[in-house]
């Protein structure tokens, strides 16, 4: 019967299609028709990073023919939770740019490869074992660096200049850029910065500037309550005087530079890494500039040289040397240098640093001015932040909501937090 | 698979069915049928939900291997942590405004539609089509830009963006699920349309007016589906995510005010790593679902009506 037949073809029809579904769903590192190596390459960055980072992969591919990099890329906070996701899921992109903090809990859970096996395609003979070392854990090469940074005030050059607040110089100390930003305030009727005490990292630059550290040597909390208190008060303060932006702009912070006010014209400057900070070009068309962050009262530096961010290799990849391969390409690969410019910091290859610095266009020239300025002047960086930082990180975002929505006082907010932060650095 | 094995079976059901097959060759073909089913509700349901309540008793960070901790996750959560209780205080804020708004709503605008000659189909489909696109993140998104700093509500009202205000951002939450009123005011539409209209015919011969006529009448006949409705959004209500996140940016901000209980479990498990602690709350979640619907059964005796309560 007709009727019949009918419902054998759907029968089949739905099982074909429920076949092809799940051949669709193969893991990482499957190779696609044509015999092509797959390659998922991931990053966190902002739209300048993202264009320089295709050409650089085109230009891979095609020294590669055999290989196809399919990238994608999102915000900071975005990107942390969707990557942990993946790698718990045993789905990790077969190449990863990963944090400083991140690199601790990834290695140790399982989810990088041991880079040392890929010797033969993955080069660091060129890199500052110093730099290097920041990827190892346990004496493993987990990963590798991929740049320098270090934070920075930028800020909107014409609004300061016309303001007639004398511009920054090489130094100021923390009570100097307060009454700079209650100056700026005043005469661009717009706050002078970003509020600072919604970021753990400002407030790392603080406590440097006074010889102290987030976490002691064994990873434990390295300050305390009493720290943390007269640090929301300085800012609490400066956000009442309308010197620093209102509660209302910080909240909207995400860890992109187009949600910052300086990044919606509604603040001077913005205190940020160096290499996101190529963003703010294209948010401020009449021109950003960057200015050391500010020290401690005796001129102690709280800011230092970082690894800016890392190339991860999943442990789980179907094709560790291709990734290695594409790894090796993004560090150590001279017109891939050219295209990837500073956006990623200061490169670590020491050739290619010497090669192509002369060469640096624009705001990557910035960048490396910037920091040959530093160059000399800092302390040395803290060892990699223990795995529960990962998550502090956004408790001192919260944390601080309470007190910049006049919800609890900084007092009671910093007990708050380091009650958490006891809590997440024990388990 | 099971298609060269079904056919023949099927072929033969027409002319056996009148003749009453022995029990268990019924069940049989009923279980082959039910088979993926069964099976999805096993491999997808119920393993995850045993797996869950392990996880419940240990410290699980999506890397390491699970570390029993026995009832540590649960104490904390009950006795440690602040921002648990924030959590349960926002989400039962928001059920107590999301609910009776979104029913009140429904009900009106379903009434209206009922009496309604010309254009009816048009305007159920345009009061659902929300409901359709309402679950989905670009809604969520739309949303958060209109109550935005410097958006449309802004703009008309002038009240600044309700979802960077502490005291408001639940609110905006709370309107977005409001707004997808579709599928309670389908339901109340098909209640309505089977109360008799003799009924009403009595009423208005005894003398009701039309307010007296919706109180002793519509309302009585209609509580069974105001009922199922209740408890279904409730239910939905106490798992609300999406929207809470979408407006919030993933954070549950500002100051916490968004922070509803879905969201702060997956702050916990996404965010923080603590996958125990993550799976304990959604257990207690699920027991406090379980036990305000049991208490809603409960009261529903003294107010729903069931027409065939007359016959007891």
């Amino acid at each position: 019967m007709p009727g019949h037949r009918t419902k054998g073809f759907c029968a089949s029809a739905a099982a074909l299609a429920l076949c092809a579904v799940l051949a669709g769903c193969g893991g990482s590192g499957e190779s696609a028709g044509g015999g092509k190596v797959v390659l998922r390459y991931t990053w966190w960055g902002n739209p300048d990073r993202a264009e320089r980072t295709e050409r650089a992969v085109a230009l891979f591919e095609k020294q590669h023919p055999n290989v196809d990099v399919t990238t994608s890329f999102s915000g900071y906070d975005a990107y942390k939770q969707k990557l942990a996701t993946q790698a718990a899921g045993g789905d990790a992109p077969d190449v990863m740019q990963l944090d400083y903090r991140q690199i601790d809990q990834y290695a140790s859970g399982g989810v990088l490869l041991d880079l040392a096996e890929q010797k033969p395609v993955l080069r660091t003979g060129e890199i500052d074992p110093g730099l290097l070392a920041t990827g190892r854990v346990d004496d493993v090469q987990y990963a590798i660096p991929q740049g320098r940074g270090t934070e920075t005030v930028a800020y909107d050059v014409q609004a300061w200049k016309k303001s007639g607040v004398p511009l920054p110089g090489k130094s100021w100390t923390w009570s100097r850029w307060a009454d700079t930003m209650r100056a700026l305030a005043k005469k661009t009727g717009k706050p002078g910065a970003t509020d600072p005490g919604q970021s753990e990292d400002a407030f790392e630059v603080w406590l440097r500037g006074q010889g102290k550290a987030l976490y002691t040597k064994d990873g434990g909390l390295g300050f305390t309550a009493g720290d943390l208190t007269r640090w929301w008060t300085f800012t609490d303060t400066l956000r009442r005087e309308g010197a620093v932006s209102p509660a209302e702009q910080t909240t909207q912070l995400d860890g992109s530079v187009e949600n910052t006010p300086l990044g919606r014209g509604t603040a001077v400057t913005d205190a940020n890494w160096d290499a996101p900070a190529s963003g703010f070009i294209a948010l401020v068309p009449t021109g950003v500039a960057l200015a050391p962050m500010p020290s401690g009262e005796d001129g102690t530096p709280g800011q230092y040289f970082k690894p800016s961010m890392f190339l991860g290799v999943s442990a789980d990849t179907g094709h560790p040397k291709e990734a290695a391969q594409l790894v090796d390409f993004v560090i150590n690969d001279r017109e891939a240098a050219t295209i990837l410019g500073a956006s990623r910091g200061i490169p670590v290859n020491e050739t290619i640093r010497a090669g192509i610095g002369p060469q640096l266009k624009d705001f990557d020239k910035t960048i490396a001015d910037f920091q040959a300025s530093l160059e000399g002047t800092l302390k040395d960086p803290p060892q990699a932040p223990p795995s529960g930082d990962n998550a502090l990180q956004s408790t001192f975002q919260r944390d601080y909501d309470q007190v910049s929505y006049a919800r609890m006082s900084p007092r009671e907010a910093a007990e708050n937090y380091v009650t958490e932060a006891k809590a997440e650095l024990r388990s | 698979m099971t298609t060269t094995a079904i056919p023949p079976e099927a072929r033969r059901a027409p002319a056996a069915a009148p003749k009453r097959r022995p029990r268990r060759e019924r069940e049989g073909a009923a279980w082959v049928f039910l088979s993926p089913w069964v099976l999805g509700a096993i491999v997808l349901t119920l393993l995850p939900m045993a797996v869950s309540l392990y996880l419940s008793f240990t410290d699980y960070d999506l890397f390491n291997p699970p570390k029993w901790v026995g009832v540590r996750n649960y104490a904390q959560m009950f006795t440690e942590d602040p921002r648990y209780w924030r959590s349960v205080v926002t989400t039962l804020t928001y059920v107590v405004i999301a609910v009776p708004l979104q029913l009140a709503l429904a009900l009106v605008v379903a009434l209206a539609l009922k009496g309604m000659k010309r254009g009816k189909g048009f305007y159920r489909s345009a009061f659902y089509a929300p409901s359709l696109l309402g679950a989905s993140m670009s809604i969520a998104l739309v949303w958060r830009a209109v109550f935005n700093d410097g958006g449309t509500v802004d703009n008309l009202l002038g009240t600044g963006g309700w979802v960077n205000k502490p005291g408001w951002a639940l609110l905006a939450v709370a309107l977005l699920t409001v707004w997808q009123f579709g599928a309670p005011m389908v339901i109340f539409l098909a209640g309505l349309q089977q109360i008799p209209a003799e009924l009403y015919e009595a009423a208005a011969v005894d003398g009701a007016g039309k307010g007296r006529q919706f109180l002793s009448v519509t309302v009585p006949m209609l509580s069974p589906v105001l009922f199922f409705n209740l408890v279904l959004q409730t239910i939905q209500a106490f798992q609300v995510f999406t929207p809470a996140f979408a407006v919030s940016a993933g954070k549950g901000g500002p100051a916490d005010s968004t922070l509803v209980y879905t969201m702060y479990l997956y702050d916990r498990g996404f965010v923080a790593s603590h996958m125990g602690y993550a799976s304990a709350m959604a257990w207690v979640l699920l027991l406090v679902i379980g036990v305000v619907t049991a208490v809603l059964f409960r009261t529903s005796r003294s107010w729903v009506f069931y027409a065939s309560e007359g016959d007891r």
